[in-house]
């Protein structure tokens, strides 16, 4: 009796104190359940955020953005096409077997085979082989020079082997095995998903005993949780929410300045926006300050080129068109530009409000535009038609390669033989092939300085500004959010 | 009998085909998944892979049969996001909907059928334009609001319930009730008409006479007569609140075929959104061949072909 009153009385203290007693269960709210666990399939933040903490991967970026050694300890580039890994001998997966050289291989070779059909091949098909060619070493080859390799290393998880072969692709993905600082429990389909502490880990091992990622699409709903304490951590907030959190008691916003760069782009090759000066207007018509600080108001920062700070290859010292609306009515009345009716192609995931706000200014600049909007996998089609003259005359997106390269935003957005482009430039094409396959740090930075004042000179696409992602947490958890948006459990603790 | 039967076993499957059909072909019509599933730095060769693996390089046509022999074996496919078989993402949610149907059922009966007959029976006491006014009010505040709003007194400021999850019937309350509210108003409209029906009815009068009470005459004649057309229009609720609450779900974050349905839809995880939509043709053509059935056992006209 006594007994029971007890346990009640300690669940009932529990009930209250939950979230504010540093609990060692932490509670994630994702907005949607993960896609898959198995790191070589789906490749969404849902999805990452879980298994990024169940596996290792090859190599890793630091609070900074500085790639650091996981699994491989070191790396040394060969040849021109060969990257030799020197791998960790001491790592364990979580059932207790040694991760070996050949787990790497075997993991390169899982994601880039076609018959697999990662969704996120693409990232890693430059890789024609791997080979385990020593003691804890492994050799990759490129099709060619690849400077991008180690930033896509970054994203490669080590499975095991002897697991996935056994249990095959579907029972693997149901009941992950990794390496990493957490170990998979349990999967509860659309509710949650369980990890707890790897206590053997061979890094820094997590703070908390267990960690339960749960899907709450909606993200008021989200901040009710966090509030109410039945949540540590939350995803996926905008400003006004963020607002309402800032103002509330035991709870704290997280902001981190992201890898992806909001952009305007133009159909350079359809006219009237074949004609720079045209495209120079729409250019100035944009009130970039006035998005950045009216609409978004979440700690955006305006860019001047598509890069962020957390870019290899970011310019320093670039300023940006300037606003200028003025000088853009009037090109647009001179060159009759106003007279072409015009599509700013969008779908309902963009924020419509800065699709609203940019054909308005267009608008008042002179242009006739009109927003044609579809839905993602309409507009995806559109926007990737195979002839580029039939791509949208004007979009509006948020771009990231998550490999914190230029190469992965500015060869597809601006190469000609990208389907996403929209530019058709023989000489800036060169400059982005050097860019992608010289090992030169020198040459590359000084290959992407150029390409910047082509893009600038030319108006070639419109630099908007670098994201934020904004998360909220209970008051007391210590974390720095960083630009790969990535929810790394052992980086994070309890203050005090 | 027999005959009668197996017409309208005939008709059902009729009637499933041709949703199939419809559900597969609407799908088609809004566009392809493989470029939502792959990253934005995806080459056109990588997009054709995709293609490739998820059978959509197929002619439309080839599709449809290799979907049709599928139906054949029962087999519902795989999601293409998730990469798992259909039945088994809908087994995992099924239990979820079922509570939150039953919740809010009873949520609906319990405060639309008293508020039904208080508004019948005391149809010309004016306090009961307060309780049709609570009625219309509880029917029109949409769910994306009202639930926020329970969240927030109840789940935040109050501490009382916890504010979205599953996994007790603590969670079950509030989406129950958002979801109720909305029948609620069905119910007690029903309620009303049916108890006003009886109520001029002569067997009543002659109770009246007799010197039975309200209470009396409201608990052993009223009530069971009334509650027939409340159990028909029940079947046609079930049915609804079956195929998801779609809002409730997902403002609540209940684990439901609703939220899986929205979440199908938009990344065009045709495979899910086909299974969710055969479960749905499935549950509401059976209540109604049971209804059919049920009143050809009752109605013997309908059996013998004059009346249908």
């Amino acid at each position: 009796m006594t007994r029971t009153t007890l346990a009640c009385g300690v669940a009932f203290a529990a009930l209250f104190a939950a979230g504010g007693a540093l609990a060692q269960d932490f509670t994630v709210n994702l907005v949607n359940e993960p896609s898959s666990l198995d790191p070589h399939m789906q490749w969404n933040p849902d999805s990452y955020y879980v298994y990024r903490n169940v596996f290792d991967n090859v190599v890793t970026r630091d609070d900074a953005g500085e790639i650091i050694p996981q699994i491989a300890t070191a790396w040394e580039q060969v040849s021109e096409t060969e990257m030799v890994l020197t791998i960790r001998d001491d790592v364990t997966f979580h059932d207790g077997e040694p991760l070996t050289p050949e787990d790497v291989v075997f993991s390169v070779e899982r994601i880039t085979n076609p018959d697999f059909g990662s969704p996120q091949l693409g990232q890693f098909n430059s890789i024609t082989g791997a080979e385990v060619t020593g003691e804890n070493e492994v050799t990759l080859t490129t099709d060619g020079p690849y400077p991008v390799l180690l930033a896509q290393l970054v994203k490669l998880s080590v499975v095991p082997q002897h697991v996935v072969e056994e249990v095959g692709d579907e029972a693997f993905n149901a009941a992950p095995v990794g390496s990493g600082p957490y170990v998979f429990e349990e999967w509860d389909r659309g509710v949650a998903v369980t990890l707890s502490r790897n206590e053997d880990y061979w890094g820094e091992a997590g703070p908390f005993e267990t960690a339960e990622f749960l899907a709450v699409p909606d993200a008021s709903t989200r901040v009710a949780n966090l509030r109410a304490g039945t949540a540590d951590l939350i995803v996926s907030l905008d400003s006004d929410l963020a607002m309402q959190i800032e103002n509330a008691q035991g709870v704290q916003v997280l902001r981190a300045p992201t890898e992806r760069v909001g952009f305007m782009g133009m159909n350079t090759t359809r006219p009237p926006l074949d004609d720079p000066q045209v495209r120079r207007a729409a250019a100035m018509a944009v009130d970039r300050e006035g998005i950045v600080a009216g609409i978004l108001a979440g700690g955006e920062q305006q860019v001047g080129q598509m890069a962020t700070p957390a870019h290899f290859g970011y310019v320093e010292g670039v300023e940006p068109i300037p606003y200028d609306p003025e000088a853009a009515a009037e090109i647009v009345e001179e060159t009759g530009a106003g007279d072409t009716p015009m599509q700013f192609a969008t779908s309902p995931v963009f924020d419509q409000r800065i699709v609203q706000a940019i054909q308005q200014m267009l608008s008042e600049a002179g242009f006739d535009v009109e927003i044609s909007m579809t839905d993602m996998s309409t507009y995806l089609q559109k926007a990737r038609a195979p002839e580029q003259t039939e791509r949208p005359y004007f979009s509006f997106g948020r771009w990231s390669c998550a490999c914190q390269d230029v190469d992965g935003v500015q060869f597809p957005l601006l190469h000609s033989s990208s389907s996403w482009s929209r530019v058709n430039d023989p000489e800036l094409d060169a400059l982005l092939e050097t860019g992608r396959s010289s090992l030169d740090d020198e040459e590359r930075l000084a290959a992407y300085t150029e390409v910047q004042s082509i893009v600038q000179d030319n108006a070639y696409i419109l630099p908007l500004y670098q994201a934020v992602a904004i998360y909220g947490a209970a008051g007391e958890l210590e974390w720095t959010p960083t630009a790969n948006e990535s929810l790394f459990l052992n980086r994070m603790s309890w203050s005090e | 009998m027999s005959v009668f039967l197996l017409q309208r076993l005939g008709q059902a499957l009729v009637a499933i085909f041709g949703v199939m059909t419809l559900v597969f072909f609407i799908q088609r019509l809004t566009g392809d998944p493989t470029y939502l599933l792959v990253p934005e730095t995806a080459t056109q060769e990588d997009i054709e892979a995709m293609r490739r693996t998820l059978g959509l390089d197929q002619p439309l046509l080839m599709q449809y049969l290799d979907y049709l022999g599928d139906m054949l074996r029962f087999d519902l496919g795989r999601s293409f996001v998730q990469n798992v078989a259909v039945t088994e993402i809908i087994a995992s949610r099924l239990p979820y909907t079922l509570q939150l149907a039953g919740g809010a059922l009873l949520v609906a009966l319990v405060i639309g059928l008293p508020v039904g007959l208080a508004l019948a029976i005391w149809r010309k006491h004016r306090s009961t334009n307060v309780l049709m006014g609570f009625v219309l009010g509880a029917q029109s505040m949409p769910t994306f609001w009202s639930g926020i709003l329970m969240i927030m007194v109840f789940g935040v400021w109050l501490g009382w319930l916890p504010p979205s999850g599953s996994g007790s019937l603590s969670h079950l309350i509030m989406p129950s009730i958002a979801l109720g509210l909305l029948s609620m108003a069905t119910y007690a409209r029903i309620a009303r008409s049916s108890v006003l029906d009886e109520l001029s009815k002569d067997y009543v009068r002659s109770a009246r006479a007799r010197g039975v009470g309200t209470g009396r005459l409201v608990g052993k004649h009223l009530l069971r007569n009334s509650l027939i057309p409340v159990i028909s229009i029940s079947a046609l609720e079930i049915s609804q609140l079956l195929a998801g609450a779609v809002i409730v779900e997902t403002v609540f974050a209940w684990p439901g075929l609703g939220q899986l349905t929205v979440q199908s839809v938009q990344s065009r995880d045709f495979v899910v959104v086909q299974g969710i939509v055969l479960l749905g043709a499935l549950v509401t053509i059976g209540v109604n061949l049971i209804a059919d059935i049920l009143y050809s056992v009752v109605d013997p006209r309908i059996r013998k072909g004059d009346g249908a």
